[in-house]
């Protein structure tokens, strides 16, 4: 049960990043493939209106990790009090520029509005990484599990790689959306930046694999589940994916080989961290696993049911009013 | 300089305060923006459609501007109260937890269709997205009461011998009597709220001679859902709530009223201001015997004044005593002015007497504070304890975040709340001057670019 608890909010932030992903990627490259005021309203546009839902991945995840693994949430977010901070102010500075840039007629102030929306998407992606890369490698934390380290700390070499591969990935995955959902020349920009950003994400994603089995050294649950190595393989195989689907020119399918990817690196990277949420350094151990403080069965069994239940729901609505809003 | 619970509480109350103006407009506006949507679709009368299309866009701009300061809220518990997060988390998290996926998801993902969606689906699916986003917008507002009337009154829990709190009963937390006052008594604040603002916006057309045919709508419609609403804050739900206080949370009562010693039949004070060092109120206008009726139902009973509380178990007396007198001053003025209001509409005479759309025009801020003022009583009164008679608030921060820190960061909160705030102000007073009849910046800014 407390294994489905880890899986349930593994998926629930994987699939914030697949969705969130595909509209903070498409800010990340928005000055470079929208040119014009016309196409920069165009491409903002088609994440119109799903961004905001898309975000609310986060604050559900953020509620079910509250709710299931307190301390983990606690020592977690005061432990990155500044950098996370920063990722709020940000969250903000971004959904305002992009819901108000329409409202001003002004070149002027569609321009700050535009650089405000892909500067603040670029460094969330990359915040968003860093801490990702920082959880990965595991952070000091005392013997009451609160962060006892600096903020310099945070900004080790490791987890800056694994920001920077975010902000390509992203960055693929935003103009694989940008080259399924516009029409005309950003599409066409698009796909021409993904000539360059793929062999990155690639080259990045090579290095960082093998960096990871460094910091990361026992990777108990590899020997123990020899089918997880399925997860990298589907990251594999997506990046593959979105090379050939580049070339033989199918937006909707590469689109689906970038998910794929993202989705195999996440699984890959939750079960490396299996069963920690929150490892320690140098040392793991000192960290916390969803076995710390595990919830009451009680408490367990009625978070899971009510999550569960009602991400269903949500899947099935959402399903009906995307297809209706993309016809 | 300031502790480090000070600087946290500041910086909490700062932001709800903020947050709060907003789901307030979304919480009273969706009900009429579902009603004029629906009564287009069943009329085809296109001035409701077009009523509609106007409160929508306000709604928009309010929209956002609640949705990027509710994500600092929802990761303040750990940032700021890590301690509280990991002693009460399992309880308070899971309401926070069901509010993001039954309730914010529905209103984004359903806004989504209302917003870009229209003359691309059906006209019935139109409607009904209007309704669901009110739907996701009240029940947010149930599921965040619901982790504040908890914090209020606990129940449906065990505690832990490491003193951390855990979940017995999700029916026992979601339906205490505490919390189903307390929530139908922030609705009806927020509908209160979204009456006089359609009313005020429509008093305003009229004043100013303009789209006389939407300001008569606005106001007729505003000023009867004013008053019904003003009816409920007071009977039943704001008596019901301070009975629930009264048992629950007697010292809150004593600060309320500002009553020091306690009195058999005490009186009701009107007006008076609270001198916390000496005890006493000065300058008082009292009722007598009307305060134990209230509180007990029975003009003789005995009601405990804050001197039988131990000093390190009182809440701070000024702020909820004038923040509670604010409340019921201004709910009664709203009463006035929606009687008023509803007898001349009734009369037929509402479109003409300027003289009352006047003051009803000015009274658009004043549920706003009457909210907040609500708030404060409720928020200061159970003062010193952050989960009451469990947890004190000074117990509650995150052991790694100094005071200096907290600063910083509120600063920088004040400093863009106060951008957001004017940004805001101007974008929906030049929706207010564009009006339901002109053609819309947003309007034109969303149709030149259809999604693909
Ligand atoms: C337009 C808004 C408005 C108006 C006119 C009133 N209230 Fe109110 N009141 C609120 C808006 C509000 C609120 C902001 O929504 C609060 C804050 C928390 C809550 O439960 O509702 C609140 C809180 C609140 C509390 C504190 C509850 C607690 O501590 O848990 C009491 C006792 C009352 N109200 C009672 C009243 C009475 C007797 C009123 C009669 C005139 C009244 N309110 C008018
Ligand atoms: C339901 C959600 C809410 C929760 C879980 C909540 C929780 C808290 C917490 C943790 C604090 C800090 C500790 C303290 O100083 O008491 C606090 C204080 C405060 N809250 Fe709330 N609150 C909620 C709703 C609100 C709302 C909607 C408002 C007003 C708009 C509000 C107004 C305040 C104020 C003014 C304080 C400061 C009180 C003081 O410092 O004396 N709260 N609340
Ligand atoms: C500490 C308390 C609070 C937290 C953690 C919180 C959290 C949030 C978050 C994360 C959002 C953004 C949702 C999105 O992205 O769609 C939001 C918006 C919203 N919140 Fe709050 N909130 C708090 C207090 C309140 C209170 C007291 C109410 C009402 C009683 C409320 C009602 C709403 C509503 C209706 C929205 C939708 C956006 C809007 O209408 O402006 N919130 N809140």
């Amino acid at each position: 049960m407390i294994a489905l608890a880890f899986v349930l909010l593994a998926l629930m932030l994987s699939v914030y990043v697949l969705l969130d992903g595909y509209d903070l990627g498409l800010g990340a490259i928005h000055l470079f493939v929208a040119r014009n005021d016309s196409e920069r309203a165009a491409t903002t546009a088609s994440i119109g209106p799903f961004w905001n839902g898309n975000e609310v991945w986060l604050i559900a995840a953020g509620g079910t990790l509250f709710a299931l693994f307190p301390q983990v949430y606690a020592s977690a977010f005061s432990g990155f009090y500044l950098p996370f901070m920063i990722v709020l102010w940000l969250l903000m500075f971004r959904g305002i520029a992009l819901e108000l840039r329409g409202h001003f007629p002004s070149d002027l102030w569609r321009g700050f509005f535009d650089v405000t929306f892909a500067a603040a998407s670029a460094l969330l992606i990359l915040l968003l990484g860093i801490a990702l890369g920082n959880v990965l490698r595991g952070v000091p934390l005392d013997a009451a599990h609160y962060f006892a380290g600096t903020f310099g700390f945070l900004l080790n070499p490791y987890a800056l790689s694994v920001g920077v591969l975010a902000v390509l990935a992203l960055s693929q995955h935003g103009a694989a959306w940008v080259a399924t959902r516009v029409d005309g020349l950003p599409a066409d920009r698009s796909l021409a930046a993904l000539r360059v950003l793929s062999p990155l994400v690639l080259g990045v994603a090579s290095v960082l694999t093998f960096a990871t089995f460094r910091v990361h050294s026992p990777l108990p649950s590899f020997r123990a589940m020899p089918l997880i190595a399925l997860a990298p393989i589907a990251s594999t195989a997506g990046l593959i994916g979105v090379f050939f689907f580049r070339v033989t020119g199918s937006p909707r399918r590469l689109f689906d080989a970038s998910t794929l990817f993202l989705a195999g690196m996440l699984a890959s990277a939750a079960v490396t961290l299996y069963p920690y949420l929150l490892p320690g350094y140098p040392s793991a151990e000192s960290g916390l696993t969803a076995y710390s403080n595990p919830p009451s069965p009680t408490a367990l069994g009625t978070t899971l049911t009510v999550v569960i239940v009602g991400l269903v729901v949500v899947a099935g609505y959402r399903a009906f009013v995307v297809k209706r809003l993309s016809r | 300089m300031a502790s480090a619970v000070t600087a946290d509480r500041l910086q909490f109350a700062f932001t709800i305060m903020f947050h709060y103006l907003f789901p307030i407009g979304t919480m009273g506006m969706a009900p009429f923006i579902a009603w004029y949507t629906v009564k287009a679709a069943r009329t085809g009368d296109r001035r409701y459609d077009r009523a509609a299309q106007f409160w929508a866009r306000i709604f928009a701009i309010n929209f956002v501007v609640g949705v990027v300061t509710g994500i600092p809220m929802e990761f303040q518990f750990g940032t700021n109260w890590a301690t509280f997060s990991a002693r009460t988390g399992a309880i308070v998290g899971q309401p926070l937890a069901m509010e993001g996926i039954y309730a914010f998801f529905l209103e984004s993902i359903f806004l989504g269709i209302f917003l870009y969606g229209r003359g691309s689906v059906s006209r019935r699916l139109h409607a009904l997205s209007a309704v669901l986003v009110w739907l996701g917008a009240w029940v947010s507002g149930f599921f965040i009461t619901a982790a504040n009337a908890w914090m209020q009154h606990p129940v449906g829990y065990s505690l832990g011998s490491d003193g951390r709190v855990r979940l017995e009963s999700l029916p026992a937390v979601l339906f205490s009597p505490f919390l189903w006052w307390q929530y139908l008594h922030v609705m009806t604040g927020a509908v209160v709220t979204g009456g006089f603002l359609v009313a005020g916006v429509g008093a305003y057309y009229l004043l100013a001679r303009r789209q006389e045919a939407y300001g008569e709508i606005f106001v007729r419609s505003g000023v009867l859902v004013a008053f019904v609403f003003s009816a409920i804050a007071v009977f039943p739900t704001g008596d019901r709530n301070s009975a629930e206080v009264t048992r629950y949370q007697p010292a809150k009562l004593a600060a309320m009223e500002g009553l020091f010693k306690s009195e058999r039949g005490a009186p009701l004070a009107i007006i008076g201001m609270p001198d916390a060092k000496n005890q006493r109120l000065i300058d008082p206008v009292f009722v007598p015997d009307v305060l134990s009726f209230l509180a007990y139902g029975n003009v003789h009973a005995n009601v405990k004044g804050l001197a039988e509380y131990p000093a390190d178990a009182r809440p701070p007396v000024e702020v909820t005593y004038y923040a509670y007198h604010i409340m019921v001053g201004l709910g009664t003025i709203f009463l006035g002015l929606g009687a008023l209001g509803t007898w001349l509409l009734l009369m037929k005479r509402l479109d003409r007497s300027r003289w009352l759309l006047w003051p009803l025009m000015l009274a658009m801020p004043f549920p706003y504070i009457a909210n907040e003022a609500g708030w404060l009583v409720t928020e200061v009164g159970r003062q010193p304890w952050i989960v009451y008679g469990m947890l004190r608030t000074s117990e509650s921060p995150s052991p790694t975040v100094a005071a200096g820190e907290t600063i910083f960061t509120t600063i920088g909160f004040v400093g863009m709340y106060f951008l957001l705030g004017l940004l805001f102000m101007l974008l929906v007073l030049r929706e207010i001057s564009t009006g339901p009849d002109g053609e819309s910046h947003h309007a034109r800014a969303v149709t030149g670019a259809a999604p693909g």
